[in-house]
């Protein structure tokens, strides 16, 4: 029984994504050859994406897969760690009872109104996947008080064999998590209870929290709760921010790349594509290490910046390195920057975004994103060299036999940027259907062509993994916008420029705060949001100390990058975490060097405008 | 608390800032205006929610916000329906308090009214007859699916895109034409990519600020009169400064190469009518839009020949 409602789960999160592959392309199809779409296909996709990030959120619970800042592993086993594990379900629950009650709020509010997304959809219904994922985790949360700091456990094929005195600890412990639940409903019910001088002792809760393996979700979620019903707003504000981010009509893209490069990941597509970088670059000293750097922006380029590449080349990249005897550290780290690179080379996605917002032409940022973004992995490869001669790493000699057989064994999986390119440039597709047919692309070279994956066993089970992956991360993005949007409405961001106005005579300084501000912003916001929110202020105060806006945006993306990178809260850090499931804290310090080298990067593309106004200016575009 | 979707430091958001200022000064203090601009709060459906539940208290939207208030907003969406800002002007004056009434009775106050512009259709190739309109592949929003069904419905080739899909459907040819005002036009720089535009206003975007019922009924009524005082100052400001803006867009871009079409022959006149009592009963209330019809004609009827704007 309990077997066949997880299947169903994980049945009904991967049809929703399957949907969201074939929906833009039969709209390609119907729009080709019809004239007309598909009622409603837009804003059914993207109701999708809301549906397969928040029922995959509710699964990544199930399994324990939600992302944590730390585990309470830290704690030798016994009754302080038993107390530690209680406490931070009981934070986790409380946090996912009073987001879920803002899910509902929402959603009854939206039923009084009467919205349709289109083809006759109710947005009302469409929303209560919100509180009911949310009521989910936090049932779930309590279910698995203890589990989450058995890391062995995750990974463990056969689930533990319990005595009967560590079950009754489990439902004593269980019924104390629970309390989380009631308090929840509590401070729902009775909000003046957080109003008051309340800040410092629910930061020391929250903090603490963190530290024991609270997801991240509710330290996020559970803060921007608690400054909302502190200032006597209710928290179903967080909910609608993070409603109106998951239905944001470019988001779809994210999960269908990550989809696609999860397919490619799933199947031996990465091993086929090491093995022709390998053939052209593995030479070098440090060749594995340039391979992957190379690879990697390869990936991002196409993937839309989504961090996908972690996720889809972390699997084979990583333990090539270790292989080839590269230190853990340094191949962790590798791998968490990696992430980050490509995102300044064309077509990737934010520089087109940041070209709408700043109100510029595209092509110019294309061609002024070529220099920086060439020089960031070239920076990134340089230090795998350096590591590569420090630590002996295996090298293989050039072979043009070796080259050329590679080449052709990795035919399909090479041109899937090209299909990604003339799709959208051609005027076939939009990002989102590019991103469908993407999809497709690598699920039918995965289990038709090569026929790595077989559609029985493994496909089900690549998009339940996927899907769980895709909400692990939808969550925290959801709930971080809610922050956002208490931060923005306290006025953090423009009293913060106004304070800049004040204070910044020069161009070098500005540069100089800029940058901080927008590492901070990288660090803190979702790249959209930040586009979106951050764009349109920086833009005129650029323009009045004489900065190019071509360079402004390279400055920004580059930011933002680095941002990814930036400790405790950069995307790239959770899913480096995720897909090698290392402690946060550990892949923050193993991502250090790399953080540096990219400042330095950043640093250069900051203070020497020529290299992203230089081919502008050559090609008479300055 | 008031949040809008219009660019920070544009003659929107100085006129609603200085409008903070009037209402902050005029009552002593004892009503403080927040105004985030730039969408800084959301898109107007974000915006909306929000205020539904007193997150936020004002906001000042564009068609999209009001239409989802009370789909008799819906009628100034109407495409090809006003010929001119007075005649738009007179009947706004006609309608204003039935749809002040609506709104109040789905919580809203009304405040003022605000033009964003009107939209013209900017397109690649030179458009004169409802049938060329049609054969262009014409940039809608992604957000409106009603939107979509209609201009499918008559004939026309809508592509739903988000908006920052437009440069990219222009570069690719997805898309051949969009509706946007002269002022977006110039700024996004999508008349580089559309050089013909049809001088025949598609749309006036006509905006409001609206504040919650439950966020107005505590002011005390002599506070009441001086808000609304403030807000009808900046209705008077933006009434002569927005067509402005938008005439010195057009003149801009035609400077820089833009062409302004015509439409030729009296078939446009009656397909138009045709066309835009399609959205009669389906997006606007019957009764709005007759009452609106009736206004206009009348409008027309005294003003003979009719002034263009
Ligand atoms: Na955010
Ligand atoms: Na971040």
């Amino acid at each position: 029984m309990k077997r066949a409602l997880v299947r169903l789960e994980d049945l009904v999160a991967s049809c929703a994504l399957l949907v969201m592959v074939f929906l833009p392309l039969s709209e390609i199809v119907a729009r080709r050859f019809f004239g007309r779409g598909i009622p409603g296909s837009g804003p059914i996709v993207q109701h999708l994406t809301l549906w397969v990030g928040f029922l995959g959120a509710a699964i990544a619970a199930r399994e324990g897969k939600l992302l944590a800042l730390a585990t309470g592993t830290f704690i030798p086993q016994g009754k302080w760690r038993r107390a530690a594990d209680i406490l931070a379900a009981a934070y986790g629950a409380c946090a996912a009872v009073v987001l879920a009650w803002g899910g509902w709020q929402m959603a009854m509010i939206e039923r009084e109104t009467g919205t349709e997304i289109g083809a006759g959809i109710h947005a009302w219904v469409t929303q209560l996947v919100l509180p009911v994922s949310f009521a989910l985790i936090a049932a779930r949360l309590v279910w698995r008080v203890g589990h989450a700091t058995l890391p062995e456990e995750l990974t463990a094929k056969t689930p533990r064999k319990w005595s009967s005195k560590d079950l009754a600890e489990r439902w004593l412990d269980r019924a104390l998590a629970s309390i989380g639940i009631i308090a929840g409903v509590l401070f729902v019910r009775m909000p003046s209870l957080l109003q008051g001088h309340l800040i410092w002792p629910a930061a020391v809760v929250i903090v603490a929290a963190a530290f024991l393996g609270t997801p991240l979700f509710a330290i996020l979620g559970g803060t921007a709760a608690f400054l909302f019903i502190h200032d006597g707003v209710t928290p179903a504000t967080i909910l609608i921010e993070t409603y109106s981010l998951s239905v944001s009509s470019t988001l779809p893209a994210i999960p269908l790349f990550t989809l696609a490069g999860f397919l490619l990941a799933e199947g031996h597509a990465s091993e086929r594509l090491l093995r022709v970088f390998r053939a052209f670059f593995g030479w070098i000293p440090g060749g594995t290490a340039v391979v992957c750097a190379v690879l990697c922006s390869f990936f991002t380029v196409f993937s839309g910046g989504s961090g996908v590449t972690i996720l889809a080349l972390g699997g084979v990249l990583f333990p090539a390195l270790v292989k080839d005897g590269y230190r853990d550290r340094f191949a962790l780290g590798l791998m968490t920057a990696s992430g980050s690179l490509g995102l300044l080379l064309p077509p990737a996605l934010p520089l087109i975004l940041y070209a709408v917002f700043a109100q510029i032409p595209i092509e110019d940022v294309f061609i002024g994103g070529i220099l920086p973004g060439i020089l960031l992995t070239t920076m990134i490869a340089a230090w795998g060299v350096r590591e590569g001669i420090v630590s002996h790493t295996k090298r293989y000699p050039f072979a043009a036999r070796e080259a050329f057989a590679s080449l052709w064994a990795a035919k399909w999986e090479l041109s899937m940027p090209a299909l990604v390119l003339v799709s959208m440039f051609s005027g076939l597709a939009t990002t989102v259907e590019a991103a469908a047919l993407t999809a497709l692309y690598a699920l039918v070279v995965q289990a038709f062509i090569h026929r790595d994956l077989s559609l029985t066993r493994d496909l089900p089970r690549a998009f339940a993994e996927c899907v769980t992956i895709i909400g692990g991360v939808l969550i925290i993005l959801g709930v971080a916008q809610g922050l956002t949007s208490y931060l923005v409405g306290a006025q953090v961001h423009s009293r913060l420029l106004e304070w800049a106005q004040a204070h910044i005579t020069s161009r070098l300084a500005l540069l100089l705060v800029l940058n901080l501000f927008l590492l901070a912003v990288g660090w803190l916001m979702e790249i959209w949001a930040a586009l979106v929110v951050v764009v349109p202020i920086i833009v005129p105060l650029a323009a009045a100390y004489g900065i190019h806006p071509v360079h402004l945006g390279i400055i920004f993306i580059a930011n933002l990058e680095l941002g990814f990178l930036t400790p405790l809260v950069g995307l790239n850090i959770f899913l480096a975490s995720y897909r090698f499931k290392r402690p946060v804290l550990e892949v923050c310090v193993a991502a250090l060097p790399m953080m540096a080298i990219l400042g330095i990067g950043v640093l250069i593309i900051t203070y020497v405008p020529w290299l992203t106004t230089g081919l502008l200016t050559l090609l008479g575009r300055g | 608390k008031l949040a809008t979707l219009v660019p920070v430091a544009s003659v929107w958001d100085k006129n609603l800032k200085q409008m903070g200022e009037e209402w902050k000064q005029a009552t002593g203090g004892r009503f403080d205006v927040t105004v985030y601009s730039g969408g800084a709060q959301g898109d107007e459906p974000t915006v909306l929610r929000k205020m539904r539940l007193d997150a936020l208290q004002a906001a000042a939207f564009t068609n999209v916000g009001l239409g989802m208030i009370d789909p008799a907003f819906n009628v100034f969406n109407v495409p090809f329906f006003f010929e001119s800002y007075d005649e738009l002007n007179y009947v706004i004056e006609k309608l204003t308090p039935t749809l002040r009434k609506r709104a109040e009775a789905k919580g809203f106050v009304l405040l003022n009214w605000g033009h964003g512009g009107w939209t013209q259709v900017f397109t690649k190739k030179p458009v004169q007859t409802v049938a060329e309109m049609k054969q262009v592949k014409l940039w809608t929003s992604a957000g409106n699916d009603r939107m979509v069904q209609w201009f499918k419905a008559n004939g026309f080739d809508p592509r739903a895109m988000a908006m920052t899909d437009i440069t990219t459907g222009l570069t690719t040819g997805m898309i051949d034409g969009l509706p946007t005002t002269p002022l977006a036009a110039s700024l996004f720089q999508w008349y580089r990519q559309t050089p013909y535009m049809l001088e025949l206003g598609l749309a006036p975007i006509v905006g409001a600020g609206v504040i919650t019922t439950k966020a107005w009924k505590p002011i005390p009524d002599a506070d009441k009169k001086t808000l609304l005082a403030a807000a009808a100052g900046v209705e008077k400001r933006l009434q002569a400064e927005v067509p402005k803006q938008d005439e010195n867009a057009v003149a801009a871009m035609v400077k820089a190469g833009l062409t302004v079409t015509k439409a030729s022959g009296p078939e446009w006149r009656t397909q138009l009518d045709n066309l835009a009592k399609t959205m009669r009963g389906e997006q606007v209330p019957p009764d709005i839009f007759d009452l609106a019809s009736k206004a206009r004609d009348q409008y027309r009827k005294n003003k003979k020949p009719a002034t263009s704007k």
